[in-house]
């Protein structure tokens, strides 16, 4: 039973990851590209149950509770946490329009299929045909750091860059060691905290987070 | 432990005790502490340079976890005389220093850079292995830029000199790596045994050789990488130019030494071609420079450069002879090279003390401001007067003894038992020994100069009229840098005998001491003997000075009032001749060289145009090879950077952006 749904639930799951990464570069509001991260960690502890439950790995059905709590639960948490009001407000004016971006996040997309079936190969494994995903998340991730203007937007992309690298570990070895993972779960949630911090710095002190306002730096 | 290894350790901790209470202690007590501690480790490293002199082995080996040959510390008897010169040098500094500083050139950060500096500089001559000689040298130059930007919030020009020695420095420290790096890799090691290994003539020498020449060349002060020396050395506090000058500089010349005669020896011809044509070029170049300059410290800034070229000269001919089994001339030229740096340490670092001393007295280094000084501080006259004599190579003062020996060795040396040894030899000797000629004239001119203007006659300023004679340390320093000058100059048998055992390991074929401190070239059939011939010219000098005395006493002083004074009684100070003029007929004669540049702005009186009110005339003469050299190669970065600016314009967005294209022309160009 589980056998014949198996490819499908994969499928279902990276899409889902791959959906979600490709709307938080549609989206500008601050608060829906929080809501997409935490939609996106439940997605990625889905995919690694699934992985867990397939392999017959419980190792793995106890990562993927971690990667709930952190990803899906924690991080949006941490980042959500000021009143809903004002983070309503926040609309991010990225530097790239809509269209053209969804337009780059295709063209990832596809870069990084023909990347992982030329170079590693695709393989015969169901979740070796789903790696591309995890590379197109670290893409676009790297499109969200280099567009979005605030601090925090491009956290947003910064963490979307570790979930890709999280994606393509668990599709393509079963997912790194438990304590490994663990203790990379806590290092990106310290990260985090600390630029969470930085960036309620830079507001109160400069009145804003757009970085490219910030050029005072520079000599 | 060795007694070379405690001192060396003994060193290192005073250096760390001096850091510690200059940065901790008290602003009143900063400089006496500081000068105390600097003269023990000074002193330690005078102790430890000359025990290594003297024949002592051992050392300080400190195990690394890097995949390379240890860090050795265990100075040769060459390294021992080195440490010696520069803890002779750094004695003097400290004493000098603990009176002299005031202000910023006594601050917390200067103080802890100068037993840096010092301890630096004690522990290149002392390393044995390639790493811990770059790590000493770093310790130098870090400690030396620290001291030269004592005084960079209130004069401008300190910044700019700051910059162009870090940057000239930084030059000189990347050819020396990658000659050890050359080095290293053709013989598999880092220390100097291994080194040894090279063949003299092969690819790796030969290129390491011309980066070595480089690098330790531009910390020698030698054309074309001299540029840093007329701006640095004018601009430090004068006892760190004395130290900078006196041993910083012997430090690039031991580095040359290193290469030539212990790491690479028996080089191939043109080696020695080469470093004779850049030290003669330095020697003549310098000399010209200073001696139209008209500011005290630039002058002997220049004056260095020219010393050192006569160093490499030496060091250059005595390779050449030794190809040609002159082995006995090749030696005496060596020695020579080698007294040559023990002199100049000792007059060069007594002058930078003594216009420290001017400085301190008057605050003007420009000497056409200067005069009469040598009445009003007769303690620093003297002693800047017996540095003057030795740096124009007068008979009994140190610098006299090593060009003679080194003309010696020129002119005898091209003739192996009465036989022309090549037609190399022939063409060079004498070339060099015509540049010997015109430096040493030169040199005598400067000085002339140097002391003449600046001492002599009558006050040209207020300042100068108002000097006063220094504190009672700084003339102690001033006195003790003067007696080594002549007793360099009147016992140069033991001394040279001294030197002669670094470099040789039969000694007595080359020089000799004899009779009372006299020195003897028993190869080339040459004896000097100070000692004897000051007895002898006393022995005539006296008697005409006493019936001089004599034939004065019978005839009673009477004064006279001229009843017309011709003009000679309205003599002014301005009347005089000043740096200037004195200069200014070799200017005309070095034109072409000099390239001077001379501004004339005449006021008339408003009634006429036929009379003047007054005229000024300025005449400056720049550094041909700095706006020749230095000026396009400069403008040409500076292009480039304007260009790069554009492209790193501090936006964080830009730099990521840079990142992710890379990682994806990467990822493109590996699915190909």
């Amino acid at each position: 039973m589980f056998e014949t749904f198996y490819p499908q639930l994969i499928g279902l799951c990276t899409g889902a990851l791959l959906l979600t990464s490709a709307l938080m570069v549609w989206r500008h509001s601050l608060l829906a590209s929080i809501r997409l991260l935490a939609l996106q960690g439940v997605a990625l502890a889905a995919l690694v149950a699934v992985i867990g439950i397939a392999e017959g790995e419980s190792e793995l059905v106890l990562v993927s509770l971690l990667i709930l709590s952190v990803k899906g639960i924690g991080l949006p948490w941490v980042l959500a946490h000021q009143s809903k009001a004002s983070i309503k407000q926040i609309q991010e004016s990225p530097r790239l329009n809509p269209t053209a971006a969804l337009l780059a996040v295709t063209l990832l997309t596809i870069l990084s299929y023909v990347v992982v079936s030329r170079v590693f190969g695709l393989g015969d494994t169901t979740t070796g045909h789903a790696a591309p995903i995890g590379l197109a998340m670290v893409l676009i991730g790297f499109l969200l750091l280099i567009s979005r203007r605030r601090a925090r937007s491009q956290l947003i992309g910064f963490l979307l860059l570790d979930n890709g690298i999280a994606t393509i570990a668990f599709l393509t070895s079963g997912g790194v060691p438990i304590l490994l993972e663990f203790a990379v779960s806590l290092d990106v949630l310290l990260v985090v905290l600390i630029l969470h911090v930085f960036a309620g710095r830079m507001r109160t002190k400069f009145g804003g987070t757009a970085v490219d306002q910030l050029r005072e730096l520079h000599d | 432990m060795t007694g070379i290894g405690a001192g060396l350790l003994l060193q290192l901790g005073l250096g760390a005790l001096a850091v510690v209470s200059a940065l901790a202690g008290a602003p009143s007590l900063r400089s006496r502490a500081g000068g105390i501690l600097c003269t023990l480790i000074a002193v330690t490293g005078f102790l430890t340079g000359l025990a290594a002199l003297l024949g002592a082995t051992g050392g300080l080996l400190i195990p690394i976890a890097l995949p390379m040959d240890p860090l050795l510390l265990a100075p040769d008897r060459l390294g021992g005389l080195f440490m010696l010169i520069v803890s002779g040098v750094g004695i003097l500094v400290s004493l000098y220093a603990m009176s002299s500083t005031r202000g910023p050139d006594a601050s917390r950060t200067a103080w802890a850079a100068m037993p840096v500096f010092l301890v630096g500089m004690q522990l290149v001559p002392a390393a044995t292995d390639s790493v811990s000689f770059l790590l000493a040298w770093e310790i130098m130059t870090l400690g030396s830029t620290v001291l030269l930007l004592a005084d960079h919030a209130s004069r401008a020009t300190v910044a700019s000199a700051g910059i162009w020695y870090s940057a000239m420095s930084q030059l000189s420290f990347f050819f020396i790596l990658a000659g050890f790096a050359v080095l290293a890799a053709a013989s598999n090691g880092t220390s100097f045994t291994n080194l040894q290994a090279i063949e003299p003539g092969s690819g790796p020498a030969n290129v390491a050789f011309v980066l070595f020449l480089l690098g330790f060349g531009g910390k020698a002060e030698l054309v074309p990488l001299h540029v840093w020396v007329p701006r640095v050395l004018p601009e430090a506090p004068s006892h760190v130019s004395a130290a900078m000058s006196g041993a910083m500089v012997k430090i690039g010349v031991y580095g040359g030494l290193l290469v030539c005669v212990r790491l690479l020896p028996d080089g191939p011809a043109w080696w020695a071609i080469a470093i004779m044509l850049v030290g003669g070029a330095s020697a003549l170049y310098g000399i010209l420079q200073a001696s139209v300059s008209s500011d005290l410290k630039v002058l002997l800034a220049y004056s260095t450069t020219e010393n050192m070229g006569l160093v490499f000269l030496g060091l250059g001919a005595s390779m050449l002879l030794r190809g040609y089994d002159a082995t006995a001339a090749a030696d005496a030229a060596l020695v020579a090279a080698l007294l040559l740096a023990v002199s100049h340490a000792a007059f060069k670092s007594t002058l930078f003390l003594g216009a420290g001393a001017i400085i301190h007295a008057t605050g003007e280094r420009n000497l056409d401001r200067l005069g009469g000084l040598g009445a009003r501080m007769p303690v620093t006259a003297s002693a800047f007067g017996i540095a003057s004599l030795g740096a124009a190579a007068i008979p009994i003062t140190s610098g006299f003894v090593a060009e003679w020996m080194l003309l010696q060795s020129l002119i005898h040396g091209g003739r192996l038992d009465g036989a022309v040894v090549s037609v190399a030899a022939s063409v060079a000797m004498p070339l060099a020994v015509a540049v010997i000629a015109l430096t040493a004239g030169l040199a005598l001119l400067t000085f002339v100069k140097a002391y003449g203007i600046a001492f002599l006659a009558r006050p040209r300023s207020v300042e100068a009229a108002d000097a006063r004679e220094v504190p009672p340390l700084m003339q102690l320093a001033l006195a003790l840098g003067a007696l080594s000058v002549l007793a360099l100059g009147l016992l140069p048998g033991p001394i040279a005998a001294l030197v002669a055992n670094t470099i040789s390991s039969n000694p007595t074929v080359a020089v000799q001491s004899v009779g009372l401190g006299g020195v003897s070239l028993p190869g080339i059939g040459a004896v000097l003997d100070p000692i004897i011939l000051v007895a002898l010219s006393a022995l005539v000098a006296i008697p005409v000075i006493v019936s001089i005395i004599v034939s004065a006493r019978r005839h009673p002083h009477r004064t006279i009032d001229l009843p017309w004074g011709g003009g000679g009684s309205r003599a002014r100070p301005r009347m005089q001749y000043t740096a200037t003029s004195y200069a200014e007929p070799l200017v005309r004669v070095f034109d072409d060289v000099l390239k001077p540049s001379r501004d004339v702005q005449v006021t008339h009186v408003a009634e006429s145009r036929y009379l003047v009110e007054h005229v000024r005339v300025e005449q400056r003469v720049s550094d041909v090879i700095e706006t020749r050299l230095y000026r396009p190669v400069l403008n040409l970065f500076q292009r480039y950077g304007i260009v790069v600016r554009h492209v790193a314009n501090g936006s964080i967005h830009r730099y990521l952006s840079y990142s992710f294209v890379a990682l994806l022309i990467v990822l493109i160009v590996v699915s190909l």
